[in-house]
């Protein structure tokens, strides 16, 4: 009899080969690697333009190195004054200024942005077979817990390789467009990044596969699945800048159960413990809402 | 009698309608087994039940005679054919069989094999390359049997099986299925009932989620006990017919020109029957059109579900035709 754990991972690879074949996975890749790429040449505009307006009004002429005064401002003792200010952790306002900006700005893109990708790309999976019956050909070779875990790693192995292609087509865009750029420090952030905001996201692919689960419907899946993201951005919303305590600590006490109570540790903490424990929120939350989703697949006509 | 299939007293609801009240059913291992009722008497239920597909409100699914089914412990035992669910539409034909047959617990050797053997079998050969949707209605249900029968397991249920196939194919694929007779059960669901008469020898009749009647095709039809004979001129020796076959029930329609002969007791078996009843036609002259054992399974289902179906008009008789 076959392993449950060969069967897990030939689901797994043939999600992969599926998205491949289906070319959804090239447009995953294609919208991380454009995205991530046309946003870092739009931030270096951005830097470059408040560079210039800089040295304007100090009555300066106008560098030739964009980024150098950024890099300048990076090491002033005001601005670190002011970062540790809005992140309330002195040591971590350090630890986040000793990396290159384009490493910050890809971390905060790819954190920000890689729910959205997930939730766009694998709300569908399982219910789109569910509708179209194709689950029926699988379902009585392969245990139902099987099936859905070897998609969900199908997925997560697609994420992580989209996000690290993301990473790169950002550093290639920086490479191209600034002179002043620490090349090597800015591709280790972005990797670190990439695999942070990976982390981070899989409590997301847990959240779409688990949907999937519940509705046959692929749109309906994906309209639940970005609700509920809209939803849990309201809850964060509310957490951060409520002025009612009973409203701002109800919403901190349901963050915790959310992905976004836990991404200041799985993405921008880099000490051991708090990324252990942001990571381990970050997996635990994607197995708790796969697990939702599973109770109901798990007893669902198919 | 081993059983491949059984069912206890099943009850299937969706929401407020019932789908199976109450089903038993018993399908001998190695027969192949045809389910026949009309739109909704539950067959394409029974069949989802019998791999777990669907979870019965009462009763119990016995396959292979180890309880319900397990994924764990009959996957690759037990196949469906279902009947109107898509194959992945981006799969590539032999990839697929591939993936299905891997996760049936087949080697990369047995794949291989298996694959090449179904491909052949259901000439897909020189589509093995192509992705499902490009392949026409046809060739993806012989894509779809394919995977049915991969890794030779011991029961396979096929919904519709031969629906959408060119006359040639249906024929094709009807006498392979009948060579698997008495190495693998199959169980077939179809309204096309010539085919089930033609590939069954087992047969239940099912209406309203009930089971009306389960028997041998051969049973229903009557095929070992009545000879039916279609006659054109001459004047018919009834009274010679009678007194050679005492112990047969004699039927003669004069309008249609149709002698039945029903054997009563075991005294007198169809061939004999048949030899007395030719030899007092031919001494008398008259000719004879046809000669049918039995009647069609569709009359004998028309007949035995006639009871169920009170709201339904009679059918109109075969070859017969209406104004």
């Amino acid at each position: 009899m076959m392993s449950n754990a060969r069967k897990l991972a030939e689901v797994a690879l043939n999600e992969v080969s599926d998205s491949i074949r289906s070319r959804r996975v090239m447009v995953l890749l294609a919208l991380y690697m454009a995205g991530s790429a046309a946003a870092t040449l739009l931030f270096i505009s951005f830097l470059r333009n408040i560079e210039a307006q800089l040295m304007k009004s100090l009555g300066l002429p106008e560098s030739a190195n964009a980024g150098s005064v950024t890099r300048q401002l990076w090491k002033s003792e005001v601005f670190r004054g002011t970062v540790a200010h809005m992140v309330r952790d002195r040591e971590l306002a350090d630890r986040l200024l000793s990396i290159p900006p384009l490493g910050l700005f890809y971390g905060w893109l790819s954190a920000t942005f890689s729910p959205l990708l997930v939730i766009l790309t694998a709300s569908v999976r399982i219910s789109e077979e569910i509708w179209t019956g194709s689950a029926r050909f699988v379902l009585f070779r392969c245990p139902r817990l099987t099936w859905v875990i070897g998609k969900t790693a199908g997925q997560a192995g697609q994420m992580l390789i989209a996000l690290l292609l993301s990473a790169c087509a950002a550093w290639v865009s920086a490479w191209l467009r600034l002179k002043a750029f620490d090349a090597g420090p800015t591709a280790w952030a972005m990797m670190l990044f990439a695999f942070k905001a990976w982390v981070y996201s899989l409590a997301f692919v847990g959240l779409a596969i688990g949907v999937s689960q519940i509705f046959s419907s692929p749109n309906v899946a994906t309209a639940v699945g970005f609700i509920t993201l809209f939803g849990m951005g309201v809850v964060h919303g509310i957490a951060a800048h409520a002025r009612q305590p009973i409203l701002k600590e109800t919403a901190q006490t349901i963050e915790l159960l959310l992905p976004g109570g836990h991404m200041m540790d799985a993405v921008w903490r880099f000490d051991l413990p708090h990324f252990i424990s942001g990571c381990a929120f970050s997996i635990a939350l994607g197995i708790f809402y796969l697990g939702l989703g599973y109770m109901f697949f798990s007893r669902r006509d198919m | 009698m081993r059983l491949a299939l059984e069912f206890r007293a099943v009850r299937k609801k969706y929401g407020g309608r019932v789908a199976l009240d109450g089903l038993d059913l018993q399908v001998p291992q190695g027969s192949i087994f045809g389910l026949v009722g009309s739109n909704g008497a539950g067959k394409t239920t029974a069949m989802a039940l019998t791999v777990g597909l669907l979870r019965p409100h009462e009763g119990s699914v016995h396959v292979l005679g180890n309880g319900s089914f397990n994924p764990q412990l009959h996957a690759g035992k037990v196949t469906l054919l279902p009947q109107d669910s898509r194959l992945p539409p981006h799969g590539h034909v032999e990839e697929l069989l591939r993936y299905y047959a891997a996760l049936q617990g087949l080697t990369p050797a047995e794949q291989r094999e298996n694959v090449d053997a179904m491909l052949r079998w259901t000439h897909l050969v020189d589509r093995a390359d192509s992705q499902v949707r490009t392949l026409s209605h046809g060739m993806a249900r012989r894509l779809a049997i394919a995977q049915a029968f991969l890794g030779q397991p011991e029961l396979v249920l096929l919904d519709e099986p031969l629906s959408g196939l060119d006359p040639r194919e249906a024929a094709r694929i009807r006498s392979m299925i009948a060579e698997r007779r008495g190495r693998q059960t199959i169980v077939i669901s179809s309204h096309i009932l010539t085919d089930i008469e033609l590939l069954c020898d087992h047969v239940a009749f099912i209406e309203q989620g009930r089971l009306v009647r389960q028997t041998t095709v051969a049973n229903a039809t009557g095929r070992a006990s009545l000879a039916v004979y279609t006659l054109r001129n001459g004047q018919l020796p009834l009274e010679r017919i009678k007194s050679a076959l005492p112990g047969c029930e004699i039927e003669w329609d004069p309008a249609m020109r149709v002698l039945s002969v029903r054997s009563m007791t075991h005294e007198h078996a169809l061939p004999q029957i048949n030899q007395k009843v030719c030899a007092a036609l031919f001494d008398a002259g008259v000719e004879l059109l046809e000669i049918r054992c039995g009647s069609t399974l569709e009359q004998a289902y028309f007949e035995v579900t006639a009871s169920q179906m009170p709201m339904l008009p009679p059918p109109p008789r075969a070859g017969v035709d209406r104004i």
